[in-house]
């Protein structure tokens, strides 16, 4: 675990929430894990995970995985970005700098392109070596992007068929949420809501070193929470443990995961 | 079908952990026989399960260990994927999505007489040897006991009988080519049978071992995780001797506690990793996605 990774406990407590959930001593385990969605007319791909990434064979699979699950990336039609992070949108490029997705309209959050494609927001974070970075590679992989590739989004409408966005902002200004609505059936997809549950669910307080709006992400965390806890919805996270899925519960002031098996048929 | 593929590592050793499928049990008394219908909605309400069905799900493991492919149990066997409209006997299909080849299996563990572990030993056909370049071995006291005709005529009809004559048409399908073992010894590198009998009277678990880490791998010492768990006590219809089988059930569930020990189901969630611990006067099991 880096240092100081949650703002605002020591790293031992941060620490010691790890060990009880049994992840490597000294260590967080953040898993990426985007989303693929059959709509019947489109298929929709929220989040692109961190990219090609030759140096970390552990991390950036995604492209591998698709392969093993018979998706073609070519017959993605829709990439949706929940927020501009690294590791949710880097995926879109090849990793010599083509599209990952070459038919894909790519959404993006109309709040997070403006906060990001701000230079004035650029030059203020000059100081802050995590934001300047994050700032540049928003750009860099943006840059050669056909401007009519990218489609900006708003909160509160239909994104995709059945997929509407969320205002989940605080994570980072633009950070969305998606509810997944079929029939009778719904799923809440919460992006980074919460970072890994088994510290940020368990004390949903806690500042994850990611947030722009730490206090703002901490209130949307526990809004979309009640809400989810109270509806009994199902709840998708990017960095859940795989496969992702689960229903929160309430538990006194916290939350508590209560992950969904893996289903052996469809 | 959703291909289930699962892969960790216990130091050197890959462990890929398959699924073969499901079955939906009833909820009802035939499934305890030491408490109610009842009694079971109750507790699986308590877990925040659906209380009118158990899904039962099978999860054979292969091992990469020793330059050696090593496939505990088999599942309910290709020959069930038909019957069962394809919800089990999918060990084979899983098998292929993980890129492994069935004819460079090199040992086939079982780790007890049950269909659900050794059925899938055959092909489709029921005849030829689903594994066909593989030793297959068999907890000694498990071949000794099923191989004996005198304990077959002394076998209680239905269940038992049934059983007997399940492993006959197996194993005698496969000329009874097996390496009996023995428990606490090497089956394969880096693994140790531990005898765990009462859910059959050879049943075994494993201990693997490699670069300073260890799972257990339980086989059937505990079955429906929110069922036997908490409820460590309770006898369910396919324990042969039920008193043993719980006894053994907590034995080995205390020593997992006390050396907080990761075990590998059979029967739990997928992908069947978890740590026990303490809760009230039974277990509670936590997933785990790595040792």
């Amino acid at each position: 675990m880096p240092k100081n990774w949650v703002r605002n406990v020591s790293d031992e407590q941060a620490l010691a929430a790890a060990a009880a959930a049994y992840m490597p001593k000294g260590m967080v385990r953040v898993p990426f894990n985007p989303q693929l969605i059959n709509t019947g007319s489109k298929l929709v791909l929220i989040d692109t995970g961190v990219g090609p990434s030759p140096q970390n064979p552990r991390v950036g699979q995604l492209m591998a995985n698709l392969a093993a699950a018979g998706v073609d990336p070519k017959s993605v039609d829709i990439v949706i970005m929940s927020h501009l992070h690294p590791d949710h949108t880097n995926g879109i490029k090849t990793a010599d700098g083509g599209l990952a997705f070459p038919n894909a309209e790519i959404l993006v959050p109309a709040m997070d392109w403006a906060f990001w494609m701000s230079d004035e927001n650029a030059a203020k974070a000059e100081s802050n070596p995590m934001m300047k970075n994050y700032f540049a590679n928003v750009r860099r992989v943006y840059n050669n992007v056909p401007a009519n590739r990218v489609t900006k989004y708003e909160w509160g409408k239909e994104v995709a068929p059945g997929i509407t966005a969320i205002d989940a902002s605080g994570h980072t200004p633009g950070h969305t949420a998606f509810t997944v609505a079929s029939g009778n059936s719904r799923v809440l997809i919460q992006s980074d809501v919460t970072n890994i549950p088994e510290l940020f669910l368990r004390n949903p307080e806690w500042h994850v070193a990611f947030d722009v709006d730490a206090p703002k992400a901490v209130q949307t965390r526990r809004k979309f929470y009640d809400m989810a806890s109270a509806e009994k919805a199902l709840v998708i996270g990017f960095h859940f443990p795989f496969p992702a899925m689960g229903y929160v519960e309430k538990d006194g002031t916290n939350y508590r995961l209560v992950p969904v098996a893996w289903n052996p048929a469809i | 079908m959703t291909a289930e593929v699962y892969r960790y590592k216990v130091g050197d050793i890959e462990v890929t952990v398959l699924s073969d499928g499901f079955r939906d049990v009833p909820v009802d008394d035939k499934y305890l026989s030491n408490a109610s219908a009842e009694d079971l909605a109750a507790q699986l309400k308590a877990e925040g399960r659906p209380t009118d069905f158990m899904r039962n799900t099978f999860s054979p493991i292969v091992l990469k260990t020793g330059g050696k492919t090593v496939l505990f149990d088999t599942g309910n066997g290709e020959a069930q994927v038909g019957p069962s409209k394809g919800e089990r006997g999918l060990l084979n299909q899983n098998l292929a999505a993980a890129g492994i080849d069935r004819n460079k299996i090199d040992v086939v563990v079982i780790s007890h007489f049950h269909g659900d572990h050794v059925n899938g030993l055959l092909n489709a056909d029921n005849k030829t040897a689903a594994f066909p370049n593989a030793e297959i071995k068999v907890p000694a006291v498990e071949w000794k006991f099923w191989m004996d005709d005198g304990e077959k005529s002394k076998a209680s009809p239905g269940r038992m009988t049934e059983l007997f004559a399940n492993n006959r048409r197996m194993f005698d399908a496969l000329g009874r080519k097996v390496t009996p073992y023995d428990w606490d010894k090497e089956v394969v590198p880096g693994v140790t049978a531990i005898g765990t009998p009462g859910h059959s009277i050879g049943h075994t678990s494993y201990i693997v071992a490699s670069g300073g880490k260890r799972v257990f791998v339980q086989s059937d010492v505990c079955n429906n995780a929110f069922v036997f768990a908490p409820r460590p006590d309770w006898h369910g219809f396919f324990d042969q001797d039920p008193p043993q089988a719980a006894a053994t059930r907590k034995r080995i569930y205390d020593m997992l506690v006390a050396d907080k020990l990761p075990v590998q189901a059979f029967h739990f969630p997928f992908p069947c990793l978890r740590m026990i611990e303490k809760s009230g006067s039974g277990y509670r099991t936590v997933p785990i996605s790595g040792v």
